[in-house]
């Protein structure tokens, strides 16, 4: 009531002299900007926090832009329109999806074209991926950069006539003029028609990130000379897989599993798959799993794990069989799981093997029965030496933490999903065994292809981006039309590792010059080459990601073994210097790929895209010339003369290497539709997709938005840029075979029905379309299933073809020496820095394979945001007990000296920084073999070349919203004349120019040195200059570690041909002079070492052989003719 | 009639005093004009108002006070009084700007020099607003309209001014050290308070 008595004084406020409205400060504005706000869609309270519009809105998608949030965001400003000139700016976007290609994951991406730019404004994610779920890691982000990267390959590269490979001169060329010099030197020599010829013109890549379709190529020119880095990668990991399961590696369940087995830190740090997997292992943690780190080096992952085991590299066999010991001897076997599917009845009525292991001592007496109580207690016979005491003396590893993974390990039951790729498996000469460890012990507790366990690859992949077959003149369906390839190639299977997995791509140098071997199995009746007369290799590098790198360096000089050297890369690096020709392809957001992984138990593929063509396309714009539409579109929207590897190798083949069809390779590239023209990209895809996916065609075929498309099943995936086939694919090996129309299907393949038939140990056979019985399936308790693909079609835990055909029957089941006499005798899979190597006071195991989250071996040096972040001088590990007893301090350099373990030789030394640290076991060290990047100058001019009839990319300004824009198009790209201008390039260009220092090397041929002399600098460029305006901000000198993979000597390990990482060194205090980054290399030592593994330890073709390595197991790349496994070795 | 010119002056008077230090023009009002100094009664019985020069006013007595009583020591502002940790909120959640926005309304930060939208200033600001609105309405007889921006004034007292700008006017009141903010303090809470009750019986 007070108030409302007291309300009569406020009465009174009507009488101020001055009216309220001129009172008032006026702080509300009612005007443009809130008009403007208004107009638009924008409200600061959105209903959801979703990063991505819906899919609907991809054409065409409003933003405002990111200083919105610095300036006080419309709240202050309202949105800029003409009635509001200081608003917040608003951008168009297009949204086109694309994949990332920075590392093997395939992570979905979508691009946010500027329609008003016709820019790339930033990368994210793409939602309806269904591995990468809408999530990057910073690479992925890191895209953009590394599109406006100011130092790009601006337009194709030719060594300047005149000059040496090395020399770093360098011409611009056109596109046509190096097609017609490559396609005539490749075509040349496949018109040679001999078997030499048809190993003669080899393709290398890195990371293929795409699934077929350049072994498809391959396969055309009828060539045996696919060349992949898998042996320096992974063959170690892929190898246990092979002989278990006949797969190429493990496709873990992590989302759903119990305990998160991680051998090494890869699958969550940094390596395979990482960011999709690290968001499905932290799926199953919020559920309660719980991980297992098993790393020498205190990992990102071993930090978070819930028990992290550090164990002696190379011992993990040990560990593995010592739970495979308890989980016998405590009665915890899986019995179910493991009758039904270990390959127990083969091992069992071997007789000959039984006794063998008799004979071994792996067993102590021959078993009771053949029964499968007999087989487990055979195996308990067998394991029981493993014990805890054993595994710690081996592992280093303190027993508490053992007993911990066993109960650990037995309260996850069957869902334990594991993973062995790297560390262990790349590091070590026998890493395989590990894996084959880990695979039967998770096996007795049933954990594999189950969910939560461990699955395998090829149940969760699709591969058919080399299967758009139906849409040219002369491949047939999905590529059956395509002959088969009749050679076999020496430089890349080397009959002395038979059962390699994929090729011995880092022994290239050595073998090309080592005339030796070569004329040993010359004399033998084989045909090696001693030459190359084309090689290509894709975005590769070996001469810096290889051991021995000074080999690659003699050997890529010399024109004589090299005649003609073309690297397709869109970046500088240590090889493109030594190449003739280096053409720029695209980078993730400017190719095409269909690109799937095996992520999560699913099959997922994504489909790469050149981002600007599509844009440009969906915007209404034509190319002059279909088949080089993304060459026109890069050029349109201002990256240069950029191409699309695809298109590239369509034309090739069509005009260049076969221009008169007279090679039959022609017409295996030309459109069908438009005969006499290369296929173009929609054809092929609309072909690849659709003919083999068939959810996915069906979808799109109910799908009216793309059921008037021209191609409907490119365009779906053009906008969607993802396509999930198949989910949740579990234990594929119990499905039954299906019988349709005459016909039975296994794993996609369809064989005559009516010639069905079972044999004694209950497989099943039939005839493919060829006539050829082939091995399709098992009865298990009386039902006809698919089995696995193992010549038993079961585990092969017993691997019987490894132990009876190809000379190595210790290794046919999980083993670890179990005394140093065994050490010497099984040292094929004993590491070769096992720690009874190490005698000197000075001696370690080096570590060298992890990874950094943030860069991925030579893909990232030309992007200024993973350089700036990744700049930590890659230091040695090394314990803190070892460092105070060689009296290292944190800073100091050291030299680290690599001695072989088998030869006893010296490959020189690396110098390092030390950082001692608890997060390393004592004995070993760890140095990541990232580091250590390097050129031989900053900058180097290449004049546009095209002063008289250089083409301007256009009149118009660049903007999809204008039509004059659209209507253009530059006439005759990649022809002589029509050079266009590069946006800003005045002649001169940097390399790497944010992550590459400048070093200079010596090298005579024996020895080599490296020394860096110059760290990067802050510096200016006209190039993408608004992009790269804070070039001038560089504060990192990028001097980040040695090269030491220069120093390293190769190690191929006898069985699966692994380079194995690892090294014994000694470390020494740096010596005068000695600088952080520096090596010295004794690369003729090199040579021996390689030798000395070859001629010690592998078990090679003789003259008893009749195959080249069995049939059975996966051959990657082109489909051979049966006849090239056939060999005859002169005795 | 005179009552919304009545109320829509005293928002704007009172929105103007506590929003932000007060120039010449402004303080020759408030020394001035009688309806002021009845409502300010210290105020009109302080020597130095007659006394000083404008500029001495201002730099030596209300400025100093008002600085203290708005940016160094107490916080004019809603979500520090309403949100659990205490944060003002300068973002988009601010509760207040979904209604300004309702209403067309846009705080231009460069005139207000603030750094939210729930400062007292600008909230009594947007009720004074609202008095307009309706005086406006009036004069066009427009009675629906009339009966709305009641009811939306209401609201906004009860659902953001009441909730919390008494905490803060008392602690005004008790900090001030000069007799126009401390009369501005006691003004202001008896008129919100006053302004709600009628409020409240009419809608």
């Amino acid at each position: 009531m007070m108030y409302l008595e007291s309300r009569r004084t406020f009465l009174k406020g009507t009488a101020l002299t001055v009216a309220g409205a001129a009172i008032a400060k006026g702080v509300f504005s009612v005007d443009a900007a809130a008009e403007s706000v208004k107009a638009s869609k924008f409200t600061n309270t959105p209903d959801t926090l979703s990063f991505y519009p819906p899919l609907d809105q991809w054409d065409h998608f409003q933003e405002l832009d990111g200083t919105d949030w610095k300036r006080g965001g419309i709240n202050r400003h309202g949105v800029q329109s003409e009635e509001n000139p200081d608003g917040i700016l608003v951008h168009d976007y297009m949204v086109i999806p694309t994949a990332c290609s920075n590392c093997e994951a395939s992570c979905g991406l979508t691009a946010w074209v500027d329609k008003k730019t016709l820019t790339v404004r930033k990368y994210m994610g793409n939602p309806l991926h269904p591995g990468s779920r809408g999530r990057n890691c910073a690479k992925g982000y890191a895209v953009q950069s590394q599109m406006y990267d100011p130092d790009r390959i601006p337009f194709p590269l030719k060594r300047a006539p005149g000059s040496k490979r090395g020399e770093g001169k360098w011409i611009r060329t056109t596109w046509d003029e190096a097609m017609t010099t490559i396609g005539k030197k490749m075509g040349d020599t496949i018109r040679k028609g001999d078997e030499l010829s048809r190993k003669s013109v080899m393709y290398h890549i890195g990371r293929p990130n795409e699934n077929g379709f350049v072994p498809k190529v391959w396969e055309t020119l009828g060539l045996d000379s696919y060349n992949s880095h898998t042996n320096i990668c992974s063959a170690n990991g892929r190898t246990p897989s092979i002989h278990f399961v006949n797969d190429d590696r493990t496709s873990p369940d992590w989302a759903n599993a119990k305990l998160i087995f991680l051998n090494s830190s890869h699958a969550a740090d940094a390596g395979h798959y990482f960011q999709q997997a690290a968001g499905m292992i932290a799926d199953a943690r919020k559920k309660g799993a719980k991980m297992v780190v098993m790393d020498p080096r205190l990992s990102n992952s071993a930090g978070i794990a819930d028990l992290w085991l550090a164990p002696w590299p190379g011992s993990e066999s040990a560990i593995y069989l010592y739970l495979a010991n308890r989980i016998l001897h405590e009665n915890k076997v899986n019995k179910a799981f493991v009758k039904r599917w270990f390959n127990w009845e083969t091992l069992m009525n071997d007789s000959e093997y039984l006794n063998y292991m008799v004979e071994k001592t792996f067993i102590s007496k021959l078993p009771a029965g053949r029964d499968f109580e007999s087989y487990l207690e055979l195996l308990k016979d067998m394991y029981s030496p493993y014990t805890l005491e054993f595994a710690e003396k081996e592992t280093h590893i303190p027993a508490y933490k053992l007993e911990k993974l066993y109960e650990m390990f037995i309260w996850a039951e069957d869902a334990i999903s594991t993973y062995v790729w790297r560390a262990t498996a790349a590091g070590n000469r026998g890493g395989w065994m590990n894996g084959k460890s880990v695979f039967f012990v998770t096996g007795l507790v049933g954990a594999v292809g189950n969910i939560g366990g461990t699955g395998w690859y090829h149940w969760h992949d699709i591969a058919v981006g080399g299967k758009g077959g139906s849409s040219t003149v002369g491949q047939g369906k999905s590529g059956k039309d395509v002959p088969k390839v009749k050679a076999w190639n020496e430089l890349t299977w080397p009959p002395e590792w038979p059962l390699s997995t994929y090729e011995m791509s880092f022994l290239l140098p050595h073998l090309l010059s080592d005339k030796e071997w070569q004329k040993k199995w010359n004399d033998r009746g084989l045909q090696v080459p001693s030459k190359l007369a084309v090689y290509m290799p894709r975005m590769y590098n070996p001469v810096w990601i290889n051991p021995d790198g000074f080999r690659w360096i003699e050997v890529l000089k010399n024109e004589e073994i090299m005649e003609l050297t073309v690297n397709l890369s869109p970046v500088w690096s240590e090889t493109n210097w030594y190449m003739d020709y280096v053409l720029p392809t695209g980078l993730a957001g400017e190719r095409h790929d269909q690109h799937s992984e095996a992520t999560l138990p699913a099959r997922w593929t994504s489909f790469r895209q050149p981002v600007l063509r599509v844009a440009l396309e969906k915007a209404g714009w034509k190319p002059k010339n279909p088949a080089r539409a993304t060459l026109e579109a890069h050029i349109k929207a201002g990256l240069g003369e950029v191409w699309e590897e695809n298109e590239f190798m369509f034309d090739l083949c069509v005009n260049y290497i076969d221009p008169d069809g007279s090679l039959n390779i022609k017409q295996m590239w030309e459109s069908k539709r438009h005969p006499g023209k290369p296929v173009t990209i929609a054809e092929w895809y609309d072909a690849a997709f659709g003919d083999n996916l068939p959810k996915l065609h069906e979808t799109v075929m109910n799908d009216e938005r793309y059921t008037k498309e021209e191609f409907p099943v490119y365009a779906y995936m053009r906008d969607h840029g993802a396509w999930l086939e198949e989910d949740k694919i579990y234990s594929v090996q119990e499905r039954e075979l299906k019988i349709e129309e005459g016909k039975v299907e296994s794993y996609e393949h369809k064989f005559d029905a009516a010639s069905m038939s079972v044999d004694g140990s209950g497989i099943i056979s039939a005839k493919d379309d060829k006539g050829d019985t082939k091995k399709i399936g098992i009865v298990v308790d009386g039902k006809k299933v698919q089995g696995f693909t193992t010549p038993t079609r079961k585990l092969d835990v017993y691997t019987q073809w490894v132990a009876k055909d190809w000379k190595w029957p210790e290794y046919a089941m999980a083993i670890y020496p179990r005394n140093d006499k065994e050490k010497e005798e099984m040292v094929h899979i004993l590491s070769h820095v096992n720690h009874v190597y190490m005698k000197e006071e000075n001696s370690f195991a080096l570590n060298t394979v992890f990874r950094l989250p943030y860069n991925i071996h030579t893909r990232s040096a030309n992007s200024k945001h993973l350089m700036e972040i990744s700049q930590n001088h890659d230091p040695i590990w090394i314990s803190t007990g070892d460092a105070k007893r060689l009296g290292f301090k944190r800073g100091d350099a050291i030299r680290v000296r690599i001695v072989d373990t088998v030869s006893g030789l010296e490959s020189g030394h690396f110098v390092a920084m030390a950082v001692p640290t608890e997060g390393v076991l004592p004995g070993t060290l760890a140095c990541s073999h990232h580091g250590g990047r390097w050129k031989l100058t900053n900058h180097v001019t290449i004049p546009n070349g095209v002063t008289d009839g250089k083409v301007a990319t256009g009149v118009a300004p660049r903007d999809l919203n204008n039509k004059e824009f659209l209507k253009e198009s530059p006439a005759n790209v990649g022809k002589e004349g029509a050079q266009t201008i590069i946006d800003n390039y005045e002649g001169t260009t940097g390399l790497n120019s944010f992550g590459v220092p400048v070093a200079e090397i010596q090298m005579d041929g024996k020895e080599g040195k490296l020394k860096y002399v110059e760290g990067i600098k802050p510096f200016h460029t006209e190039r993408f200059a608004e992009y790269n305006r804070d070039s001038g901000n560089v504060w990192w000198d990028g001097l980040s570690g040695s090269w030491q993979n220069a120093v390293a000597a190769p190690h191929p390990d006898p069985v699966s041909g692994m380079h194995c990482w690892h090294h014994k060194v000694l470390l020494e205090p740096a010596q005068a002079g000695d600088k952080i980054g520096d090596i010295f290399v004794n690369y003729d030592n090199n040579m021996k070492v390689y030798q000395a593994w070859r001629d010690k330890l592998s078990r090679g073709l003789d003259s008893n052989s009749k195959l080249r390595r069995p049939k059975h197991i996966f051959r990657p790349w082109v489909k051979l003719d049966p006849t090239s496994y056939d060999v005859n070795i002169k005795g | 009639m005179d009552e919304i010119i009545a109320r829509s002056n005293i928002y704007a008077l009172l929105s103007r005093i506590l929003l932000q230090e007060l120039d010449d023009e402004i303080l020759e009002t408030l020394k001035n004009d009688p309806t002021v100094l009845e409502f300010f009664p210290h105020w009109e019985a302080w020597e130095q108002r007659k006394n000083l020069p404008n500029k001495e006013i201002l730099e030596e007595y209300l400025n100093p006070d008002f600085t203290n009583l708005s940016i160094l020591h107490l916080v004019p502002y809603e979500t520090f009084y309403t949100r659990s940790d205490q944060m003002i909120e300068t973002g988009g959640a601010n509760p207040v700007t979904d209604i300004y926005s309702a209403y067309d309304f846009l705080v231009d930060y460069e005139v207000a020099r603030v750094v939210s939208a729930d400062h007292i200033g600008i909230e009594l600001e947007f009720m004074h607003h609202l008095c307009e609105a309706q005086k406006k309405a009036l004069n066009e007889n427009d009675r629906e309209a009339v009966t709305e921006l009641k009811k939306v004034q209401h609201h906004f007292l009860n659902t953001h001014l009441l909730k919390w700008a008494p905490m803060y006017l008392i602690n005004l009141k008790y900090e001030a050290r000069t007799p126009l903010y401390y009369d501005a303090a006691e003004t202001a809470l008896e008129f919100i308070l006053s302004d709600n009750e009628t409020l409240s019986v009419e809608v």
